[in-house]
């Protein structure tokens, strides 16, 4: 909960030299690198309705604009819309004060309208008659550019396609010009256009041209309506006229006047993978099931790295020492060997640019769906700007391995080291000493750096090929935030 | 403070709830427990068919400026107050059929007129009159107009009006048709 609700008073540093707290970062135990969600890949796994929970694949998503097609949300506060049903009597007016059941109408109906119970803005009140069926059969306004939208995406499609070709003819020419392939187009001397023909699919080229030479572009006119001469003088009703995020909730009508509201098709949600950008291994998938909150595959730093808690500290002063209090806890499942040091004395990051197959370029290059180039790996070293210093003790710590059940033993043992307040089953608390810089300016925020050494046990399973050990030394820095510099 | 209670036939009114002052409670009104209802600076007429739920607290300030004979706090027929509301008016009058969500604050000077809903943890702080069908809610505290009522909650009293005497203990109405000068205070016994 205290991650939730409160600041990040520790943030890690990411392999591409981001601040984030733990809980924002994810380990890939191929790499054995921390990564966050600025340095990974964001696949689309799934598209649902989060109100109706129902799932779709992609392709029919995209056929319905990314919108669900039964649920609505409400066009004036954005809150979903739910569905009322209502007796629609014939005339007859109840009588409030009587009670009275036989007032009741024989011929009623249920009739269905849709409600919002945030801001109670109902279909009644832009005249959206009432269904007969509790869902579905919503008039539908059209969209009154409806042509030139669709000549637009024609337009586009018709370019894109052109890029595609030119893309393909220019990669074909490279592996031409290296010689390790031939391909079929080489062997038989014919031009990718020729081969399309002989194999019945559309001329791609004739076609985009066509369709890219007929568009008429969007002409700039300087004449617009003469504003109403009342425009000044007539006093504005701002419960009338729509704000700016109600307008652009629907762009194709952009309704001025609430009068004109209309429900929003519910947006579709979307469950998201992610993977590494330099091993293409996931790092968290969820389950399919639009419904389930779990995951599949779930590489959170969380469950990896060393967590680093601030007990309490001394104020900061400028030019002194003060105390911190500091608690470990080691979240994996086996024995953790930890050093304290500082963050200039890790090893540095081996720059190793492996030479990638070239299978795995030509594999990557012809896909072309995807743009290759956001592919690639960051890695940076972080700023750190820290006025304080960590006094590490020079000893290793040996943190146990997770244990649920010892959570329930609270007998906290007392260690006679001068600088581990206690231990207790995978947590460890450490009293420091932080070294405050003189020329550190009183108001600043104070913060110290900190490097954890730690080992690190992979359970993947390795590879056939390479012999992979089990046993890692790992490297991690973090950033504490110890308030500000008192004056 | 004089206590002078009346309930008429109807209304369903829990034990458990701090009413003081000249208190009239209108016939179907719904009085959870736990509500309190303090006319300190003048009667309070609570009409026909409102809701009054757990928690809500509905004042007659005293003002500076006390008119005499002080003038009753008026509220309409169909109004709901949810969990939690409060009320403080000195000025006369709020409306019919409106809804003051949980939590939601309207203080003095505020005058209310009929289908208005006051959103969940609304202030309304500042003299201001709420035309008809006035709908506020959000933090921000978003105004728009509805087009209609708000609709009556008359199933839910329905409901209400039958279930609330098997839980709780009920204050029995006290005044039978028209209100006379009677005072039968039932627990709380009148002061001379
Ligand atoms: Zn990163
Ligand atoms: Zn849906
Ligand atoms: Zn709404
Ligand atoms: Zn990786």
């Amino acid at each position: 909960m205290a991650y939730l609700t409160q600041p990040d008073y520790v943030k890690y540093v990411c392999s591409c030299g981001q601040l984030k707290p733990i809980t924002s970062l994810y380990f890939c135990r191929h790499c054995l690198k921390i990564r966050c969600g600025f340095c990974i890949c964001h696949e689309v796994d799934s598209h649902h309705c989060a109100n109706c929970l129902e799932n779709m694949p992609s392709s029919e998503a995209r056929l319905k604009k990314n919108r669900c097609s039964s649920c609505f949300d409400c066009p004036s506060c954005f809150h979903t819309l739910s569905t009322r049903a209502t007796m629609a009597a014939q005339r007859q007016a109840q009588d409030p004060a009587g009670g009275d059941a036989k007032v009741e109408n024989k011929q009623t109906k249920k009739m269905y309208y849709l409600s919002c119970f945030n801001c109670r803005w109902t279909s009644r009140d832009v005249g959206i008659p009432d269904q007969s069926v509790a869902s579905g059969g919503w008039p539908e306004r059209t969209n009154p550019f409806l042509s030139r939208y669709n000549q637009l995406l024609d337009y586009y499609k018709a370019i894109a396609q052109q890029e595609k070709q030119e893309k393909l003819e220019r990669e074909r020419k490279k592996f031409a010009i290296r010689g390790k392939y031939i391909t079929l187009t080489d062997k038989t001397g014919l031009t990718g256009a020729m081969a399309r023909n002989i194999a019945g699919l559309p001329t791609s080229e004739s076609g985009s041209s066509a369709a890219i030479a007929s568009f008429t572009p969007s002409q700039a006119s300087a004449e617009v309506d003469e504003l109403p001469d009342d425009v000044y003088t007539k006093d504005v009703n701002l419960k009338q006229i729509t704000s700016m995020s109600q307008r652009l909730a629907s762009p194709e009508w952009q309704p001025s006047s609430v009068s004109r509201l209309h429900p929003l098709a519910k947006l579709l949600s979307i469950k998201r993978s992610q993977r590494c950008r330099v091993c293409d291994h996931n790092l968290t998938k969820p389950e399919y099931n639009p419904g389930s909150i779990k995951f599949k595959i779930e590489l959170l730093a969380y469950y990896h790295v060393p967590e680093v808690k601030i007990i309490s500290y001394e104020t900061v002063k400028p030019g002194e020492k003060s105390a911190l209090l500091l608690k470990l806890t080691n979240p994996t499942g086996h024995e953790m060997q930890i050093q304290l040091m500082q963050p200039e004395d890790l090893p540095p990051v081996e720059e190793r640019e492996e030479p990638k197959s070239i299978e795995k370029s030509l594999e990557k290059s012809l896909n072309l769906e995807k743009d290759t180039s956001s592919y690639r790996a960051i890695e940076r070293v972080a700023e750190l700007g820290s006025s304080s210093r960590v006094t590490a003790p020079e000893a290793t710590l040996t943190l146990a391995q997770r244990d649920d059940a010892a959570e329930y033993d609270d007998d906290a043992q007392q260690d006679t080291s001068d600088f581990i307040l206690w231990r207790k089953s995978n947590k460890l608390a450490l009293r420091l000493e932080v070294t405050t810089d003189a020329a550190a300016t009183p108001g600043a925020p104070a913060r110290a750096a900190l490097a954890l050494q730690y080992s690190y046990r992979n359970t993947v399973p390795p590879a056939p090929a390479a012999p992979q050990q089990a046993h890692h030394t790992l490297y991690t820095t973090l950033l504490l935030d110890l308030g500000v510099v008192s004056g | 403070m004089s206590h002078n209670i009346k309930i008429l036939p109807g209304a369903t009114v829990c034990e458990d709830c701090t009413l003081e002052g000249d208190i009239t409670i209108g016939g179907g009104t719904v009085i959870h427990p736990r509500v309190t209802i303090i006319a300190e600076g003048g009667p309070i007429i609570i009409a026909e068919y409102c809701i009054i739920e757990e928690y809500s607290t509905i004042i007659h300030k005293k003002s500076d400026n006390q008119e005499v004979p002080p003038k009753p706090l008026f509220i309409g027929a169909h109004n709901v107050f949810e969990v939690g509301c409060r009320l403080e008016s000195p000025c006369g009058h709020i409306g019919e059929s409106n809804v003051f969500e949980c939590r939601s604050f309207v203080g003095v000077d505020v005058k209310v007129g009929s289908g208005c809903v006051i959103g969940a943890s609304c202030n309304l702080t500042a003299p201001q009159t709420l035309a008809d069908n006035t709908v506020i809610w959000g933090s921000e505290h978003h105004i728009r107009e509805a087009l209609e009522k708000q609709p009556s909650q008359l199933l839910q009293l329905d409901f209400l009006s039958k279930v609330m005497p098997n839980y709780h203990r009920l204050r029995k109405p006290n005044v039978h048709k028209r209100p006379p000068s009677a005072r039968q205070s039932q627990e709380s016994s009148p002061r001379p």
